[in-house]
């Protein structure tokens, strides 16, 4: 129960009975999504689900733990592309691509230690780290791009350079009678809306929980928590590990959904765009990250098919704004601003 | 005579690598460097000195003036965005980078919109010379010379003349300095105009080598961030020493493995530079004086 | 009596009303192509040209009758924006066809979903070759057809000596292979190959490198405008040997972005350029010019995306109307869907779904005007048949390559 009563804190927006009504009711309109929309747009809402999770581990890497890490999509391409081996090598039956997807995640994961470790106990820190990280992102997407011909292989998967690797199986849950296949459509939906819903908790309970507390310590002044007796290193390395196992998640979910993965989405545009969609957003708590990187995905989506070639016009100018005017991030402002007119204490007779 | 050759082989490439990284990332050294904005525009404004120049040395310009055309085109350009986008950013610098990055997609796409998707280049000029088995383009060295050229006019400007005195004291410790007249706004407008001005001339110089696209700001970009970091804060003791050894490596792996052992190399010896020097080169050289 | 008229009448008004509310039913086409970023420079022709023809066969009254109409999307040179658009384009817009893709990976990348809504998609782009895929339709050129005139001309021209320089990614790799294994057959020798990764700009290095291997020819299979700036810098080095290439030139137009001479001596098997010289091609040469008047160059992508819309008109009047993949297909197995385009007579092959196409040497001279040494006609896709690619047997959805060719059936 006690973790329970970490779902709110003193880390996160939100508490409280209305916050919580609120977030009961937009669960309960996502799940029910799928009856009233089309095939395409539950598709679709998938696809913009299969980023939150990088989202948010960025939230919890630079947000709460003041890192800048340019080098996400590193992790993003390596869960990728281990989900793609190890599904093309061994199939989908028996539930496999499940273990594949955790495998991948905790291949992820394991480049994130090695990294991490290299950089935090190596004290490398502010703009260096994003440099560092970002060259390695850049290293596994040149590298990556040149291993078109047929000695690039692992097993039966061919990496296939920079024209992705395809063909790989699409997550299947084993079932009985037979497995159901989760194609972008209504079962892909409610998987990862779970996910999402599950991955979004367990975040607001970590960063509400002590640990929270010694990162965002750590975050405000290193100096002062290492004097307070916490060991830095150990508590960025562990939060570089959780944020790059989230964007892990994030790679293989993409690549089931669409059955392809390229060093593309290793490169420095792709690189670039969470860091955008968190700073619009607002990268200090999770809720307004979350919040603002759905709107920044379905927004610029919707600027490309209907803006013609102002779209990037408009998507540019936009960043602009949100930065001079909301400076937290817009959903922050938002959110503060709505937080400020629910809390407002009743006048007083008399006064 | 075999062995002068190769000396004079590697010393050219060597040379031109280094070239190419001070020239991009000089004009990012003085506006990340010096004022830590994090430019991730800094490719649109080496676009613009390109384009400018381009089309004055079509217009009939003689390339030099082209190139300072292109160079003062785009250092105004850094100044109307620093006084309307940058000016509150100043103590945020992880905010300048979506601003930027916002600046970036417009003027590309603006540039596409309004140009079209190519521009005609001017060609090479000076011909070329022979040195050995091999020839080479005299623009190349012409490169390198301007580098250099920059770097010593860089340091006259900012040790020896009021500006540059006047600048370093307002980025430094902004509060005195006003306090002691100095009208602040206008120096950051100049000092970040400068930077941009220097990627613009970087523009200017490599638009006759390049193909001219609103895109081809990219092709820059990466390198000069990764010298400017690695070589930390200060210009002279760092983005210099730093793009002669990140040019040395990315040359040497490239005459030995290929263009993408070069690269590669290059981002590694990146990684491993840090790793070695957290503070990146002029840190840990200021650090070795006091 | 009267009774039964009326009740004729009003069945044969109906099945009027019918016949012409469907007539007026547009028959739609996706388009998915690059716009903006940084494919931009060779992709913006191939919508111009789709929409001529577009414009083109509505005024003539369409297409079995029913008008065509376009829904176009810019994909951003962008993967994932391809993804996300041939999903919306075969689901939400319900499209009869689409026209989609550029680079090889954009292809890779919205293939599985074509395949997995069993649509019809267009490939017009020349590309490494070896797509064996019953829901693809490729017009663009493929290496047996470039590289096969190209290179014996070179080496009985210039000599048996050769170095390539090619992008480091798959269509370059895989041109490479073909180029050596087209120079060893022919006698001649690889005196080196470099691989370039995209992205690539600076060039002295590689220009040191082809004078030390003293070849009497370069092929060059550069990518990108980034990579076409070493063609400057190698005139400024004063390289000055003859250059093969498949891509530049056709694609990339770099002989009117660059100054002359730096292109001096380059030969390009293009399957269209706009320098073409014959009635036909200067008459589309004029009407595209009237519609678009600021088309920096039309290239042969362009040309290509032009004639295929006038391809699938012919299959689905063929096909009585139909626009159903397979009703097309039978259409394509008949092995007659020849149309007369710019370039000259070009027809699709029933096995691999390729097209056939007449293959022009286009020599660029000293003031990069072009001229034309050459002319190959009716250049078939083969290589795919050859291997055992069949699509009127089987549908692998594969792509293979010199180095991996199907598995030999039983």
């Amino acid at each position: 129960m006690k973790t329970l009563g970490l779902l709110q804190g003193p880390q996160t927006l939100g508490k409280g009975k209305p916050f919580w009504s609120a977030f009961t009711l937009v669960v309960a309109l996502a799940c029910a999504y799928p009856l009233f929309a089309d095939g395409y747009d539950v598709g679709n809402n998938v696809y913009f689900f299969n980023w939150a999770f990088m989202a948010l581990g960025l939230s919890l890497i630079w947000g709460y733990g003041g890192t800048l890490s340019f080098g996400q999509t590193a992790f993003f391409g390596v869960a990728g592309y281990t989900y793609g081996v190890i599904s093309i090598n061994f199939g989908d039956a028996y539930g496999l691509t499940i273990f594949a997807l955790v495998a991948s995640v905790a291949a992820a994961a394991l480049l994130a230690a090695a990294l991490g470790y290299f950089l935090f106990f190596g004290r490398i820190s502010g703009v260096f780290l994003g440099i560092v990280t970002l060259s390695v992102t850049l290293v596994l997407e040149r590298f990556m791009a040149q291993t078109a011909g047929p000695e690039w292989r692992v097993g039966a998967a061919r990496l296939n350079g920079y024209n992705g690797m395809g063909g790989m199986p699409s997550l299947t849950i084993p079932w009985f009678g037979s497995d159901i296949v989760l194609f972008p459509d209504v079962q892909l939906y409610y998987f990862t809306l779970a996910l999402l819903i599950a991955c979004y908790l367990g975040l607001r309970i970590l960063v509400n929980s002590r640990f929270g507390n010694v990162l965002v310590a750590i975050r405000e002044n290193p100096q002062r928590a290492e004097m307070l007796g916490y060991d830095i290193r150990v508590y960025q390395l562990v939060t570089f590990i959780i944020g790059s196992a989230l964007a892990g998640l994030s790679g293989v979910l993409y690549t089931s959904w669409g059955n392809y993965i390229t060093p593309a989405s290793m490169g420095m545009t792709a690189a670039a765009l969470p860091i955008v969609w968190v700073a619009v957003g607002g990268r200090s708590d999770l809720t307004t990250t979350l919040i603002g990187a759905m709107l920044v995905l379905a927004g610029f989506q919707a600027l490309t098919i209907h803006g013609s070639q102002y779209a990037l016009v408009v998507m540019g100018a936009l960043l602009v704004l949100t930065v001079l005017i909301a400076p937290r991030g817009l959903v922050f402002g938002l959110g503060t601003l709505v937080a400020a007119l629910v809390n407002r204490k009743p006048k007083r007779q008399g006064e | 005579m075999t062995v002068l050759f190769s000396i004079f082989s590697f010393l050219y490439q060597t040379g031109d690598a280094f070239a190419f990284l001070v020239l991009s990332a000089c004009g990012l050294a003085i506006i990340f460097g010096m004022m830590g904005v994090i430019n991730l525009a800094h490719g649109e404004f080496i676009m613009c000195g390109a384009y400018v120049c381009a089309a004055a040395a079509r217009a009939g310009l003689p390339l030099p003036i082209a190139i300072l055309a292109g160079a003062l085109a785009a250092g105004f350009a850094g100044m109307v965005i620093e006084r309307i986008i940058i000016r509150p950013l100043y103590d945020r610098p992880l905010d300048t980078i979506v601003a930027t990055w916002g600046v970036s997609m417009v003027v590309t796409q603006g540039t596409l919109i309004l140009l079209g998707s190519t521009m005609p280049g001017t060609g090479t000029p000076f011909g070329s010379f022979t040195v050995g088995p091999y020839s080479y383009s005299v623009y190349r060295v012409v490169l390198m010379v301007a580098a250099l050229g920059t770097l010593g006019l860089l340091w006259v400007g900012f040790t020896k003349t009021r500006f540059g005195v006047l600048a370093r004291a307002t980025i430094q410790v902004p509060h005195i300095a006003q306090a002691l007249g100095v009208n602040t706004g206008l120096v950051y407008s100049l000092t970040f105009g400068l930077g941009a001005a220097l990627a613009g001339l970087a523009g200017g110089l490599y638009a006759p080598t390049m193909t001219l696209v609103p895109t081809m700001g990219s092709a820059f970009v990466v390198e000069a961030f990764v010298t400017v970091v690695v070589g930390g804060a200060d210009i002279f003791l760092g983005t210099a020493p730093a793009a002669l050894v990140l040019g040395a490596v990315k040359a040497s792996l490239t005459s030995w493995q290929g263009q993408l052992a070069g690269q590669i190399g290059l981002l590694v010896a990146v990684i491993i530079v840090i790793r070695i020097l957290p503070r990146g080169i002029s840190g840990w050289i200021l650090r070795e004086r006091t | 009596m009267k009774k039964t008229l009326n009740g004729a009448m009003t069945a044969l008004g109906l099945i009027l009303l019918c016949s012409a509310a469907n007539a007026q039913d547009p028959i739609k086409l996706g388009v998915l192509e690059d716009q903006s970023g940084d494919f931009a420079a060779a992709t913006i022709g191939k919508v111009h040209g789709i929409q001529l023809a577009t414009e083109e066969i509505n005024a003539a009254g369409g297409i079995a009758g029913r008008p065509l109409e376009l829904v176009i999307y810019d994909t951003q040179s962008d993967n994932t924006r391809y993804q996300e658009f041939m999903r919306r384009v075969l689901q939400r817009d319900k499209v009869d066809a689409v026209f989609a893709g550029f680079s090889s990976a954009s292809r890779e990348a919205y293939r599985p979903i074509v395949n997995q809504f069993d649509g019809l998609a267009f490939y017009n782009n020349q590309y490494e070759g070896g797509v064996c895929d019953a829901n693809m339709i490729v017009t663009g050129a493929v290496p047996e057809q470039q590289f096969s005139t190209l290179l014996p001309y070179m080496m009985e021209t210039y000599g048996k000596k050769v170095y390539t320089i090619a992008a480091d990614y798959n269509f370059g790799q895989i041109s490479a292979e073909w180029v050596r294994n087209l120079v060893k057959d022919g006698g001649g020798e690889m005196v080196g190959e470099e691989f370039i990764p995209l992205g690539v700009s600076q060039f002295s290095q590689t220009i040191q490198n082809i004078q030390a291997a003293k070849p009497d020819f370069v092929v060059t299979l550069l990518v990108g405008t980034a990579q076409a700036s070493c063609y400057e810098q190698a005139a400024a080095a004063n390289v000055n040997l003859p250059m093969a290439s498949s891509v530049n030139v056709g694609q990339g137009y770099e002989h009117k972005r660059f100054k002359p001479p730096s292109l001096a001596n380059m030969y390009a098997t293009v399957n269209w350029v706009e320098e073409v010289d014959n009635p036909q091609s200067k008459a589309f040469v004029e009407r595209w010019h009237k519609k678009f008047p600021d088309e920096p160059y039309i290239n042969q992508e362009a040309e290509n995306s032009y004639l295929a819309v006038y391809l699938y008109k012919q299959m689905v009047e063929r096909a009585n109307g139909s626009t159903d993949k397979e009703e097309l297909r039978k259409v394509i197995a008949q092995g007659d869907v020849c149309y007369d385009a710019p370039e000259g007579k070009v027809c699709l092959d029933p096995k691999s779904q390729h097209m056939s196409h007449s293959i022009y040497l286009a020599k660029v001279n000293e003031d990069h005007s072009i001229s034309f040494p050459k002319v190959w006609n009716d250049i078939k896709p083969y290589w795919l048949g050859e291997v055992g690619c069949d699509l009127t047997k089987n549908d692998p959805s594969e792509q293979y390559t010199p180095s991996n060719l199907p598995k030999a059936a039983n």
